[in-house]
């Protein structure tokens, strides 16, 4: 990499100061807002970035669960994104503080509510804490095994370590599973713990997935026009949108069957969790959703020029990661009123989070090759046809 | 010599030589440019010039409309046609439409991609294809690789075309000529060809009807007439008391169907007065129950002459005559509740308002009988 050209470092002092003012502003929230707002704030960035992290890491996982060649030579890109999961990780833990603010089962009041008491061996303090630990330890362990030891194999060139891979991509896949909806069931659906949703976990994986694929589309088409990944050609471009189509309606369809059965069913305690987020000041949102996440890029990528122009694939890509931040801000803000609060708060941390993620991938992007050079699946990889 | 000519043939047995000899071909022009090959060639769709598929626009196309008429069918099915309020939804449910709109979607694309490429883009049925009369096809069909000059136009140039293959390394060149149809389709063959389309189905009908008979059914699949069910009028293990059906909670009582509050229709005549408004809504109501079940016994007009035969012997009331018409409405009421003589009680047939229309309906018969001066203005 070239040392920093004056361009790149100004746009790593505005991000800097970026971060710094959110950071100022992140702190006037919690001083004068209120620690609620200010938590539940940090939770649904932090679970923007994590869910990021996490889906780049299982793009990398499910490439050697599968043994796909044609995206070898573009793996380099989710691997650098994935390093968002040890920048997610602490905000997670320090998340942990806020846990006894925004939770309604840690209030005393759930000791005289039965539904909370019947839930109370799965929703405890030290219980929620050694979930916790466990899903960070595990994360933290397969980012390391699957980045860091890609990384080395740039410089050692073992192919051992390609068949090493793929051997523990199966057990990735079940602790991925186990701990995407230990997230989804503490971290979100816990907000309303009276509510409870069998899918819920699989429609967090669902957002994670898709907009993993979104950001490594970003990555990808922004190096590309760069100049980075000149040998990366349209059919793998084109294999990579293809991809997003899929789990662009993957997603549509476990958030609609979801909806669906609450909708059928109409039991009161379940019902009450979608009246909450779709009738009302919250309807606007509620249709945003489906539009950004589904509708948009699902139209842009059906023909075969979205999938592979830059234009539209970039369109779409920024549509599905708009349509994620709606998603959680959907899932999560309801637990504050019956109104979308968003101002200056609001903005505040989404300039800290969103200027430390961008300085972090900043970062990522120069670590490595742009492409596995050691790994010996590339040459296939490059070689692969449509 | 062979008048016409389909095509010239050259065979290769390597995937990149085919490519580089059609990339070679095609900008000369001799003729359309074709492929045979026992399996997909990477590259050589682009090669041989042939353009993206229109296939997909059609797809979507088809895909929006089913959709679309999916839609509208359930919608007014639901809402229009015989709206039918399902579990407390709302007549247009469109979340309950969803899956049957994503099923239509998915069946007009699918019908469209198979039919239409079989079709229209493919352009079959299509009797024989000249290149299988020829005596390259066994190698075709095994391991190598045909490509196709084909003849478009009368100037089509067989000689040059065969030089450009063989130049461009094709291992051998064969000429293709246009077969000569000696027997089209005839009548006799038509006919086999139904004739061997029933058979086929009486075939595979006769199989299902007999695996259907002979071949058990074996749990957890079972036939959907041998389900478990209750039947309202059979013996049962499923309740206590073995009935299948379920009698009525004691004291529970059915919509209009309130329990007399009296003993004798006078009792009845007392208490009781019509509290329907007289209305013609009421009044249709009140003949389409006289005639239903009243006439039959009273008469159409209610003079107590019967419709029945003269063999039935009873002796229906007359509702003209004085000592009936002056009796009370609530006295109706209370011998159609408790039944009078012969008559037995209506209170299981006619519900509290279908009793209290009929009424008013006799009060019109009586008064259609003994007209005032006023009622002809």
């Amino acid at each position: 990499m070239s040392a920093a050209s004056p361009r790149s470092s100004l746009v790593r002092n505005l991000l800097g100061a970026t971060t710094l003012i959110g950071a100022a502003g992140s702190a006037a929230v919690y001083c004068s807002v209120g620690r609620e707002r200010f938590w539940v704030n940090w939770l649904v960035w932090t679970l923007f970035l994590l869910t990021l992290g996490l889906g780049n890491l299982f793009l990398v996982a499910l490439e050697r669960l599968v043994g796909a060649h044609w995206s070898v030579p573009m793996r380099r890109v989710p691997e650098r994104l994935a390093s968002l999961i040890p920048l997610a990780v602490p905000l997670l833990l320090i998340a942990f503080f806020g846990v006894p603010v925004i939770f309604p089962w840690t209030y005393p009041e759930a000791a005289h509510n039965p539904i909370l008491v019947a839930k109370a061996p799965w929703l405890n303090l030290p219980f929620f804490a050694i979930r916790l630990a466990v899903c960070v330890f595990a994360w933290m362990l397969f980012y390391a095994f699957y980045v860091r030891g890609s990384l080395r194999q740039d410089q050692d060139k073992n192919p051992a370590f390609t068949v090493r891979a793929r051997r523990l991509a199966p057990l990735f896949m079940v602790v991925f599973f186990f701990s995407v909806t230990i997230l989804a069931f503490d971290w979100i659906s816990g907000l309303e713990p009276e509510w409870y949703s069998d899918m819920f976990g699989v429609y967090l994986f669902a957002g994670t997935f898709i907009s993993g694929i979104a950001a490594m589309v970003l990555g990808v088409l922004s190096l590309k026009g760069r100049g980075r990944l000149s040998d990366v050609q349209t059919k793998h471009i084109y294999n990579l949108g293809s991809l997003g189509l899929a789990f662009t309606v993957f997603f549509a369809y476990i958030g609609f069957a979801q909806y669906m059965l609450i909708w059928y069913a109409n039991l009161p305690e379940e019902v009450i969790w979608f009246k909450h987020r779709i009738e009302g000041a919250w309807q606007p949102v509620a249709l945003l959703l489906p539009l950004l996440h589904f509708f948009i890029p699902f139209f842009l990528l059906i023909g075969s020029v979205g999938k592979k122009h830059p234009v539209p694939l970039r369109l779409a890509a920024i549509s599905i990661l708009l349509g994620h931040f709606v998603d959680l801000y959907w899932l999560i803000f309801p637990t504050l009123g019956p109104k979308p609060l968003f101002g200056w708060p609001e903005l505040a941390m989404a300039c800290l989070f969103l200027g430390l993620g961008s300085l972090q991938i900043r970062r990522a992007m120069g670590r490595g090759a742009d492409m596995p050079v050691g790994d010996p699946l590339l040459v296939k990889g490059l070689e692969w046809q449509l | 010599m062979s008048s016409a000519i389909f095509a010239v043939l050259g065979l290769f047995s390597d995937t990149h030589k085919i490519v580089d000899a059609a990339n070679q071909i095609r900008p000369r022009k001799l003729g359309r440019l074709e492929a045979y090959t026992p399996y997909p060639v990477h590259g050589l769709d682009r090669a041989i010039g042939l353009q993206p598929s229109r296939l997909g626009r059609l797809v979507m196309l088809m895909g929006v409309i089913g959709a679309g008429l999916a839609l509208l069918f359930e919608g007014w099915v639901s809402a229009v046609d015989y709206p039918l309020v399902t579990g407390g939804k709302a007549l247009f449910s469109w979340q309950a439409f969803v899956p049957v709109v994503f099923e239509v979607t998915v069946l007009f694309a699918t019908f469209t991609a198979g039919l239409a490429m079989l079709f229209a883009f493919n352009k079959l049925p299509f009797f024989g294809h000249p290149v299988l009369h020829s005596k390259a096809i066994k190698d075709i069909t095994r391991d190598k690789l045909a490509l196709s000059i084909e003849s478009t136009s009368a100037s089509f140039d067989a000689e040059a075309a065969r030089q450009a293959l063989l130049d461009s390394g094709a291992e051998s060149v064969e000429i293709v000529p246009v077969p000569s149809w000696d027997r089209p389709l005839s009548l006799v063959g038509f006919l086999r060809t139904i004739a061997a389309i029933v058979a086929a189905c009486v075939v595979a009908g006769a199989g299902l009807y007999a695996a259907e008979k002979l071949i058990p059914v074996v749990p957890p699949l079972i036939h959907m007439h041998d389900q478990p069910k209750l039947n309202a009028f059979r013996e049962s293990a499923f309740s206590a008391d073995g009935r299948g059906m379920r009698p009525a909670v004691t004291g529970a009582v059915a919509r209009g169907h309130l329990p007399p509050a009296f003993s004798t229709p006078e009792e009845a005549g007392i208490l009781l007065s019509n509290p329907l408004p007289l209305t013609q809504a009421i009044a249709e109501r009140g003949r389409r129950v006289f005639n239903d079940h009243c006439a039959i016994c009273h008469g159409t007009v209610g003079n107590g002459v019967p419709l029945l035969s003269r063999v039935y012997g009873g002796k229906p009331g007359n509702f003209l005559s004085k000592e009936i018409g002056a009796r009370p409405d609530g006295h109706y009421f209370g011998v159609l509740m408790l039944g009078k003589n012969a008559m037995p009680s209506y209170a299981a047939d006619l519900d509290t308002d279908d009793r209290w229309a009929a009424v008013h309906y006799i009060r019109i018969l009586q008064r259609a009988q003994n007209a005032k001066d006023e009622d002809l203005r």
